[in-house]
């Protein structure tokens, strides 16, 4: 059968950079093929290629057997492939129905713009992909889930037959995934060929009728799922065999560092009336306490609260060695030893314009003095410790910090707050966006920073992560702490069976 | 060319400060060479001293405008700044002048410096009032800023008028300045300003990139929630820059009311707060925050006052009439300068479809008609203005439309 997309010998060059180096593979219609890679592997670059983002580039693409060259987005619409990107392409003021004919707006006879008819057939678009939401609602007050439904919707009302999707589970609940695996299923039954880059195995395996591999920009291999597995796969994804790395050593528990009792965040403007209710945790020294909960359960704030960044309305007792704290400001957290890197490391916690040393130098830099000036000196020799100890590979302490990778950055941060020298660490979701081998590297420097005898709260929307790394699990469903497992009895079946059960 | 954000280390000097240089030896030599006067070599002292005193004084405000750019914040209000700092300067004194004194010529050295600390003062409250709204209130700092750059002209006029009528028993819009230590300021102006343009620059060179303070700043500019989120007290870091802000424009407003001899609230630096924002940003510094330099931000404003300067010799024209255009052609061209490289690399096109192709006799019909301008006081030029305009939209015409064809070219 004819290939309905055909990539021939593409490449591409950024300055410095080779982003695409002579790839070929082809799609066969009405296929659901996966791509998969580590950050920086090509996968974007590739995405950025067929929708008509980026137009200068070696090589050939054929679509139905003819050769094309997108030089707009529009382009590539008109040839029927649309993209779902990871990050959503919403006018978060505008309705769901506005933005699903954004551009291309129904009218009345008039010329007028016609919204009834917008809205009866975005809602039928919605309702046809389980996404029962009122089309008139402004895209910025769904949820990302329904928001990317609506950008189905958007592709489906283009008659889009070729849809690819850029990690499209990385920000949904466990229940939205099983939704998108049914939506996938219904537009694969109606013919659409899906190309869907993904480096979560579980996805790919379940989804996928065909694997392409993509490291440094190359092809590695394209291959029949039935044929290989996830090991095999990642294997080619990180050009090394990985082992599963089990950190079951015991570890040794030291004094109670932090005692919560009864706390609870009230959030006044939504219907549920807080954002925690009545949560209880302890937290000792040398150990690992995992937090595990759907996305909108609570993690996020039970760390901002603690650490004093959130709305400071909470009741309840935090103790901080047996003595009650409130923090106001997160200088007051950082002041008693607490330490948290934030969820989202582009928006909470990078510093794009400063380098690497000032990055990981930041708050500690009072230490870095020399007659009340920075001394440059004293703050590269303050950083090497840190640089050394997570192991950030960077070209120099002045690199720019946005030329790493995202594993880089992500122990850039917590050097930052090693450097504090904390006794409490708050990790929020650390390894999220972060490719294969760089995850496994950050689970053994956690693991050691526990050894060494910090007390770590880690979130993580993955539940193997919390299973690799917890000593003990709690989770928390809308608010609300459900369950508290230890590591023999938590399994993934139980987490989920708490973080559903509300 | 990228503009270098973080603290400038080392003593080299970036490309962004590198191609101002070379744009600032590019101008002087060529006006000098240009000239048909030969300003520069007949009265160099006095050229040099309009350009010195200029540029210190519109680089002294934009130093604060640069820190208050860099914390990812704007200040509009800098000009009404300076005309309320001058004004309370003068309104001070003159209660510690002789009662029928209209010159203020009887002011002690305690009255100069009451009004001189008031001046100060009124800058660093201006600037807590900007933190306050732009903190508590939350208050966009454009929204917080622009209500002072109205508000506060009209607030010194009326205090001008109040106060005039209570001491004097008649309403004066206008204070004359006298006082014998002003004079003496007007006339060791050019010294004094630059020697405090330059002092200050040093100052805040070392506040930017050699104090943790510094470092805050940058930060609260790049990423302001990962900023508070790492213990920075966001809201302190805010109150310095919009303090430094109005600080240095009171500091500029004392010496524009000595140079002036008058403290006039409805004129006094009208257009700096857009020009010292101006200089910066031709200077690198980004309106997004976070980047940004001192060196940049001197270079900015003497490049500005020597183009400025510059055209009202070649052209005889008025240095206010096209003062501008000038700055406003300079910030265009400077921004576009450094993304020039970003552009091409994306693949971008300077005139791309129909929106392109509009863009190009738009751009023609404008450089004719400026040129024809331009040249009515050229003695080469004279009398044939008109066919001079006329050739020069039509070359500017041609080669825009050469760009366009090859850029079709080279994309199909």
């Amino acid at each position: 059968m004819e290939p309905i997309i055909a990539i021939r010998g593409v490449s591409k060059r950024f300055p410095g950079v080779v982003a695409l180096a002579d790839v070929s593979f082809e799609l066969a219609p009405g296929e659901c093929q996966a791509i998969c890679g580590e950050n920086g592997a090509g996968k974007s670059t590739l995405m950025k290629i067929l929708s008509g983002v980026i137009t200068d580039y070696e090589g050939e693409i054929l679509v139905r057997g003819r050769p094309v060259r997108f030089t707009r987005t529009r382009d590539a619409e008109r040839a029927g492939i649309a993209i779902i990107h990871q990050e959503l392409n919403m006018v978060e003021q505008l309705s769901a129905a506005a933005n699903i004919f954004l551009g291309r707006e129904l009218r009345t006879p008039l010329g007028l713009i016609d919204n009834a008819a917008m809205e009866r057939e975005a809602g039928e678009l919605l309702a046809g992909l389980e996404c029962p939401i009122d089309p008139r609602i402004p895209a910025g007050a769904l949820r990302v889930g329904d928001q990317q439904l609506v950008e189905i919707a958007k592709a489906l009302s283009l008659r889009t037959d070729i849809l690819i999707m850029d990690e499209p589970t990385s920000a949904l609940t466990e229940a939205e995934v099983a939704r998108l695996y049914r939506v996938i299923e219904r537009l694969r039954a109606r013919g659409t060929t899906i190309l869907y880059i993904s480096h979560k195995m579980d996805e790919v395996f379940r989804l996928a009728d065909r694997i392409t591999v993509l490291r440094d920009g190359r092809h590695v291999r394209t291959i029949d799922r039935g044929v290989t597995s996830p090991r095999e796969v990642t294997g080619w994804m990180v050009g090394r065999d990985i082992a599963g790395h089990e950190f079951h050593g015991q570890r040794q528990r030291g004094e109670r560092l932090l005692e919560i009792r009864g706390l609870t965040l009230p959030w006044p403007e939504h219907p549920r009336g807080y954002r925690l209710a009545d949560v209880s945790l302890d937290l000792h020294a040398g150990e690992i306490l995992g937090v595990a909960g759907l996305m909108g359960a609570g993690r996020t704030e039970l760390l901002e609260t603690i650490f004093g960044a959130g709305p400071t309305t909470w009741t309840g007792v935090i103790r901080l060695d047996g003595k009650p704290v409130r923090f106001h400001h997160p200088r007051e957290a950082c002041a008693a030893r607490i330490a948290m890197v934030t969820e989202d490391r582009k928006r909470l916690g990078l510093f794009p314009d400063l380098d690497v040393a000032a990055n990981i130098s930041l708050c500690s830099l009072a230490a870095a003095l020399r007659g009340g000036l920075v001394s440059r000196e004293r703050e590269e020799a303050l950083v090497a410790g840190p640089i050394r100890s997570t192991g950030v590979k960077t070209p120099g302490p002045h690199a720019a910090i946005t030329g790493l990778s995202g594993g880089n950055q992500q122990k850039c941060i917590i050097s930052r707050w090693l450097l504090t020298q904390p006794r409490i660490l708050l990790l929020d979701d650390p390894t999220r966006g972060i490719d294969v081998g760089a995850k496994a590297e950050l689970y053994q420097l956690i693991d050691r920073l526990c050894r060494e005898g910090l007390g770590v709260i880690l979130t993580s929307s993955e539940l193997p992560e919390l299973l690799t790394l917890a000593d003990r699990i709690i989770v928390l469903a809308e608010g609300r702490l459900t369950a508290e497992l230890s590591r023999g009895e938590a399994t993934e079946q139980r987490i989920m069976e708490a973080a559903t059960a509300v | 060319m990228k503009p270098s954000g973080p603290p400038s280390r080392g003593w080299i000097l970036p490309r962004h400060e590198l191609a101002l240089l070379a744009a600032i030896v590019v101008v002087f030599v060529g006006t000098g060479w240009l000239d048909p006067n030969g300003t520069y070599f007949n009265a160099w002292a006095e050229s040099r001293d309009i350009i010195l005193r200029n540029t210190a004084l519109l680089g002294i405000i934009a130093l604060g405008a640069s820190v208050v750019i860099i914390s990812g914040g704007i200040d509009l209000s800098a000009g009404s700044m300076v005309a309320m700092s001058g004004t309370t300067c003068a309104l001070i004194m003159m209660l510690f002048a002789a009662p029928d004194d209209r010159r203020l010529v009887t002011v002690g050295p305690l009255g100069i410096a009451a009004g001189v600390g008031g001046a100060l003062l009124a800058g660093l409250l201006v600037g807590t009032l900007h933190t306050w709204l732009i903190t508590s209130i939350r208050l966009p700092p454009f929204v917080a800023t622009l209500a002072t750059l109205v508000g506060l002209r009209s607030f010194a006029r009326a205090m001008c008028v109040f106060v005039t009528r209570e001491r004097w028993g008649s309403e004066s819009q206008q204070i004359q300045v006298n006082t014998p230590a002003f004079v003496w300021l007007k006339e060791h102006n050019v010294v004094v300003s630059v020697a405090v343009f330059l002092t200050l620059a040093v100052v805040t060179w070392l506040i930017l990139s050699r104090t943790v303070l510094g470092r805050h700043l940058y930060a609260l500019g790049g990423n302001e929630q990962a900023a508070r989120l790492s213990g920075i007290r966001t809201e302190n870091v805010k109150w310095f820059a919009y303090c430094f802000g109005s600080l240095t424009a009171a500091l500029a407003g004392i010496f524009l009311m000595a140079d002036s001899s008058v403290a006039q609230p409805n004129a006094a630096g009208r257009n700096y707060e857009l020009n010292s924002i101006a200089a910066a940003v031709v200077g690198g510094c980004s309106l997004q925050g976070g980047v940004g330099t001192v060196t940049g931000t001197v270079l900015g404003a003497l490049f500005l006052r020597l183009v400025i300067d510059a055209v009202s010799k070649l052209i005889k024209a008025s240095a206010d009439i096209y003062e501008g255009m000038i700055v406003g052609i300079i910030v265009a061209l400077a921004v576009t300068l450094t993304q020039f490289g970003q552009l091409m690399n994306a693949g971008g096109r300077l005139f791309p479809g129909l929106r392109g192709l509009a863009a190009i006799p738009t751009i023609a019909v404008f450089a004719g008609l400026l040129s024809m301008m331009g040249s009515a006081n050229v003695e080469a030029l004279r009398g044939r203005t008109v066919p001079f305009g006329l050739a020069v939209g039509t070359l500017v015409l041609l080669v825009l439309s050469a760009v366009r064809w090859w850029e079709n070219r080279r994309t199909t």
